[in-house]
């Protein structure tokens, strides 16, 4: 999975949200969440899925316990029928639950097999801007390093005594001022040297920016393409033919 | 100044939104808001909300506002970005495209709104300091807010995902709270800041047009110059005549016509005190000055024959590689090899891929790096992330590299193979002009120039230098121990190695005969207060601690004990467990195993409040900490976090500045960012001293200081040791523990490897070696007589002649 093209990863992965798009009935989509996981499971991302579950596990329960409060239906569920709540509504909630997690870890999957600057270079093989594609990736890079810096601001506040854990919700929100403004004033300060930096290695924003290690497409690229792809017509002509949705009525 | 609004109107729209993408600057802050949002997002995405279970009120909302009215349409395409960023971290999806568009607005309506309201805008800068202007920024605030929930709810709703009416009030609801708590605040912070660093988009647009003043004739070089060797001016990569620089924020010139040469494989030393225009010299080598610091400029800079005025920075990267100081800031890749491929992918046109090839492998090969290509930067030591920036410049294969300050926050590991790259290069014929602080790298140079007062004081040969004390200490530099030892016995010329020294004292039948002062420390530390008997009882107490974090072991089994009224170095190379055992001590940290007490309190059942009152921990960063407006209350936080009254509040402060050395008078006005970092290291101190600590810990107390600096920060930490608090100083600097610790740990691999007075611990010579330092030139000098002394007085009072 790994040795994957980084254009062929972009495009599966936009590939698993149309199917994912394609379906409402949480039976289809457990199927797409199956192939998910063994992608998952394929590329050795259990690290990454490991820090993730239980958000998105949270994210599917929400979803399983709001969506039937909007849904009509005709079977009672049992308990929560005075609230309106039918077992069609909580079939709608799964599926749109399911639907949360199939993004999620396709996402998941997409950067536990891709390192930034691949991802910048595909984007721009598929034609966005270099640019935004050396944004994105410097960016990303900088994330690591503010929240670096931020656990020193935030050790070095919480020696003078800051606790952000006490208070009404008012002062709590106030107390990351404290917090929040060393960081950024600690990125701005950065910004010049950085365009200095840059300038002085060469970087010029009109120049248009030649990759050297474009990899070209083999023939395992051509193949999990070629069967996504499969995967997305024929999902797409079963939800012509009403295969795999639910009647969500609100 | 504000620019006109016909010009301001005619960049509107679609055309400031493009224009971003043109300028470096503004790319940078692209990025850099994208960073910003991304990073208060990330930890809230992953599940800390300030409310539980509700992840989606979290501060980070009031960034793309507080940004759009700083910084322009950059904040629209960072707040976008930054979301994305946000979304890889847990939530990435098609979403993720809504929630784009939804941050683009909410980053670039407020921007397009502030002043374009009618009666609405108050027609005042982007402050909370009247009620027109609150009015307005609630008001942009709410328009900006509803347009990103409106956005991203009707987008997730048409994706089947979750209902509009469940998201679209959660996301409006916590942008106009976040907005509305913490814009305000944090645009008081930024505002003026952001002005003086000339960053706001008024500012940005205006320095497009930048200042550069044409060459004037060439003026007189009236500076001292002995020894100029004129050979070098017939093979010279770099040709400086009459150079003069006044930074466009400066109210006098930084350089004052200074004139100077450098010949291919010459290693030139700027040497100078903080403000005497090293920096600025750097800038001008590859034509940052002009181009993109602006100022007044007149003389002439030539590398390879070429003004550095007439080409653009990029073009000039092929000529003059730059390293500056802070290295970090200058990665861009996540891989060490896509560090390097990054320069080269914008030159025009590329290379041939054998080329870019050759030139990686032959970067990384002289900086010593050839086996790490795929490594992640961020997983390397300091001193290797240095050189590799030096590799991302030599990439260009440049004939002139600029490193200003390399050294400054490295180890003496880190050190010694920087010297070892830098003899790499002379060897390979690359032009180096370096700036330093101190004597480091003098033994590599070819040639020192002096700068002081933006004017060269003083040209020629190192070694010429060294032997002058007197000259060095006039420059702001400070002289070789070894030669101010012999200073006053006449010697001609003064040595400058310990060898030299050695055959001196021979010739002049000098020995060593330590007095009891200098063996009982009362030279170099004053009288040592008799201990009372509650003084003899340690104040830390430290057992058999361990700390890891995940899989690492940072501590590994480390027992002492501080007692009051001490001063203990904890001394080591980086990575040897230093900072986390400062952190153990004020209970940021609780040790895997083992204990801590401080004054009697466990401090894995101690709260942090309770700890702080206790122990203060100064931050090598003082910038990790300084929020505040002013330096009173900034000084004033922690005091207030212990819940002391005003009149309490105001007496500490009061007694705090006092401590450090800073005016009372005045502290109400004064910004703290408008100081010298040294100011700002106070400042730090000081408000860690306004709770009262019995300990206060310093991490690396003089980084990036010059000697002066350094010289009273260090004054600063000895009175208030004298003045009853108990020192912890982290430092990696023999020098500092020689002159000013009373014991000394010596960590070594989150090992301590060896407690005791730096005499006991500095006459260990294998010991030393093993923790990957060295001992100061003075005690292996003293060594020889079978002692162990440590500073310039101690040598000065033990040296004699000896019997006939």
């Amino acid at each position: 999975m790994h040795q994957l093209d980084g254009r062929t990863k972009v495009l599966t992965v936009l590939g698993v949200f149309g199917l994912a798009l394609c379906f409402s009935d949480p039976f289809y989509l457990l199927g797409v969440f199956g192939c998910v996981m063994s992608g998952l499971a394929m590329s050795r991302a259990g690290a990454n899925v490991r820090k993730m579950w239980m958000l998105t596990v949270l994210l599917f329960a929400y979803s399983v316990a709001l969506w039937p409060f909007f849904v009509q239906g005709v079977t009672p569920f049992p308990l929560l029928h005075s609230f309106g709540v039918t077992w069609e509504g909580v079939r709608v909630g799964m599926g749109m639950g399911l639907r949360l997690l199939i993004m999620l870890w396709g996402g998941i999957w997409l950067l536990s097999t891709t390192t930034i600057e691949e991802l910048a270079q595909a984007f721009q093989q598929l034609g966005l801007p270099s640019r935004a594609g050396f944004v994105f990736s410097l960016a990303f890079r900088w994330v690591g390093m503010l929240l670096g810096a931020g656990v020193g601001v935030v050790q070095a506040q919480r020696s003078r005594g800051l606790d952000v854990s006490t208070g009404g919700i008012l002062q709590r929100i106030r107390k990351y001022v404290p917090l929040v403004v060393p960081l950024i004033g600690h990125a701005l300060r950065q910004t010049n040297l950085l365009a200095m930096s840059l300038e002085s290695k060469g970087f010029h924003p009109s120049a248009t920016r030649h990759f050297y290690s474009t990899g070209k497409l083999m023939t395992p690229d051509y193949a999990v393409m070629s069967v996504m792809l499969i995967l997305v017509v024929v999902s797409v002509w079963l939800r012509w033919q009403g295969v795999g949705t639910l009647d969500m009525r609100f | 100044m504000p620019l006109p609004q016909a010009d301001r109107d005619s960049r509107r729209w679609w055309a400031d939104l493009i224009a971003v993408w043109r300028d470096t600057r503004q790319i940078v802050l692209t990025a850099q808001i994208a960073a910003i949002y991304a990073a208060i997002l990330i930890p809230f995405k992953a599940g800390i909300p300030i409310v539980p279970g509700f992840v989606e009120l979290r501060p980070a909302n009031a960034i793309p506002i507080v940004a759009s009215l700083l910084f322009g349409p950059a904040a629209a395409w960072g707040a976008g970005i930054g979301n994305i960023i946000g979304d890889c971290f847990g939530t990435l999806g098609p979403a993720s495209v809504l929630g784009f568009f939804g941050n683009f607005f909410f980053g670039y309506l407020p921007y397009v709104l502030w002043g374009h309201m009618g009666w609405l805008s108050s027609g005042q800068p982007p402050l909370g300091k009247s009620w027109r202007q609150m009015m307005e920024y609630g008001v942009v605030c709410v328009i900006a807010s509803a347009a990103c929930a409106g956005v991203i709810a009707w987008g997730v709703e048409w994706l089947g995902l979750l209902p509009f009416v469940i998201l679209a009030p959660a996301i409006f609801f916590n942008n106009v709270v976040m907005g509305m708590l913490l814009g305000p605040p944090l645009l008081g912070f930024l505002y003026p800041r952001v002005q003086r660093w000339r960053l706001r988009y008024e500012d940005i647009r205006e320095s497009d047009s930048s200042n550069v003043h044409p060459s004037r004739p060439l003026q007189s070089h009236e500076s001292m110059v002995s020894e100029v060797t004129n050979d070098y001016l017939s093979r010279a990569i770099v040709d400086c005549h009459g150079l003069s620089f006044q930074y466009a924020a400066g109210s006098q010139p930084v350089l004052r016509n200074v004139s100077f040469s450098l010949a291919s494989g010459e290693l030139v030393v700027l040497l100078g005190r903080s403000g005497s225009g090293k920096s600025t010299i750097c800038y001008a080598c590859n034509g940052l000055i002009p181009h993109m610091i602006p100022g007044t400029f007149s003389g002439m800079l030539r590398v390879e024959g070429k003004s550095t005025v007439d080409d653009p920075v990029w073009r000039q990267a092929g000529r003059v590689g730059l390293v500056f100081q802070d290295f970090d800031t200058q990665l861009v890749a996540t891989t060490v090899e896509g560090e390097l491929l990054h320069p080269l992918e914008y030159r025009d046109p590329p290379l041939s891929s054998d080329e870019v090839r050759r030139r990686v492998v032959h970067a990384l090969s002289q900086i010593g790096l050839a086996d790490c290509a795929h490594r992640d930067p961020m997983t390397m030591s300091g001193g290797q992330r240095q050189r590799l920036v030096m590799a991302s410049v030599l990439v260009q294969e440049p004939a002139l590299l600029v490193l200003d300050e390399p050294g400054s926050d490295l180890d003496p590991a880190g050190r010694a193979q920087l010297r070892e790259v830098l003899r790499n290069l002379q060897k390979e014929g690359i032009a180096v002009l370096m700036t330093e602080h101190d004597d480091g790298y003098l033994a590599q140079a070819d040639r020192v120039l002096v700068l002081d007062q933006g004017e060269i004081a003083w040209e020629g040969k190192p070694e010429a230098l060294l032997r002058h004390p007197q000259l060095m200490r006039d420059c702001g530099l400070r002289p070789l121990a070894l030669t101010e030892c012999f200073e006053e016995w006449g010697v001609e010329p003064l040595p400058i190695s310990v060898e030299e020294a050695w055959t001196q004292a021979e010739a002049l039948n000098l020995r060593l005969y330590p007095p009891s002062a200098v063996l009982d420390d009362t030279l170099r530390l004053g009288n040592i207060p008799e201990r009372s008997p509650t003084m003899a009882l340690p104040l830390i107490h430290v057992e058999g601690v361990s700390f890891q974090y995940e899989d690492q072991v940072v501590l590994d089994e480390v027992s002492f004990t501080i007692q009051p009224g001490d001063f203990l170095a904890l001394l080591g190379q980086n990575g040897s467990g230093k900072s986390t055992l400062a952190r153990l001590l004020n209970g940021l940290l609780t040790p895997t195993h083992g204990r801590i007490v401080v004054d009697g309190m466990d401090t894995r059942t101690t709260s942090m409040n309770e700890l702080a009152k206790r122990v203060g921990l100064v931050f090598q960063n003082p910038d990790h900490q300084i929020f505040a407006d002013t330096v009173w209350e900034e000084v004033a936080f922690s005091a207030k976090n212990m819940g002391c009254s005003k009149d309490e509040i105001a007496v500490r402060v009061q007694e705090s500045l006092a401590a450090v050395g800073l005016p009372f008078e005045g502290s109400r006005d004064l910004d703290p960012f408008s100081l010298r970092k040294g100011e700002r290291q106070r400042i730090a101190v000081a408000s860690v001293l306004a709770t009262r600590p019995a300990v206060l810990i310093v991490d690396e107390p003089t980084t990036g200081l010059d000697p002066d600096e350094t010289d009273r920060m260090m004054a600063m930490i000895r009175q208030l040791n004298q003045q009853g608090h108990t020192i912890v100083m982290i430092t990696h600097s023999m020098r500092l523990v020689a002159a000013y610790a009373r014991r000394c740990l010596l960590m070594h691999s989150g090992r301590m490897i060896a407690e005791g007075t730096p005499r006991e611990i500095f006459a260990d010579a294998a010991l030393i070696r093993a923790a990957s330092l060295e001992i100061p030139a003075i005690s292996r000098f003293s060594q020889r007589w079978g002692h162990t002394l440590l500073t310039v007085e101690e040598v000065k009072a033990s040296l004699m002649p000896g019997p006939p």
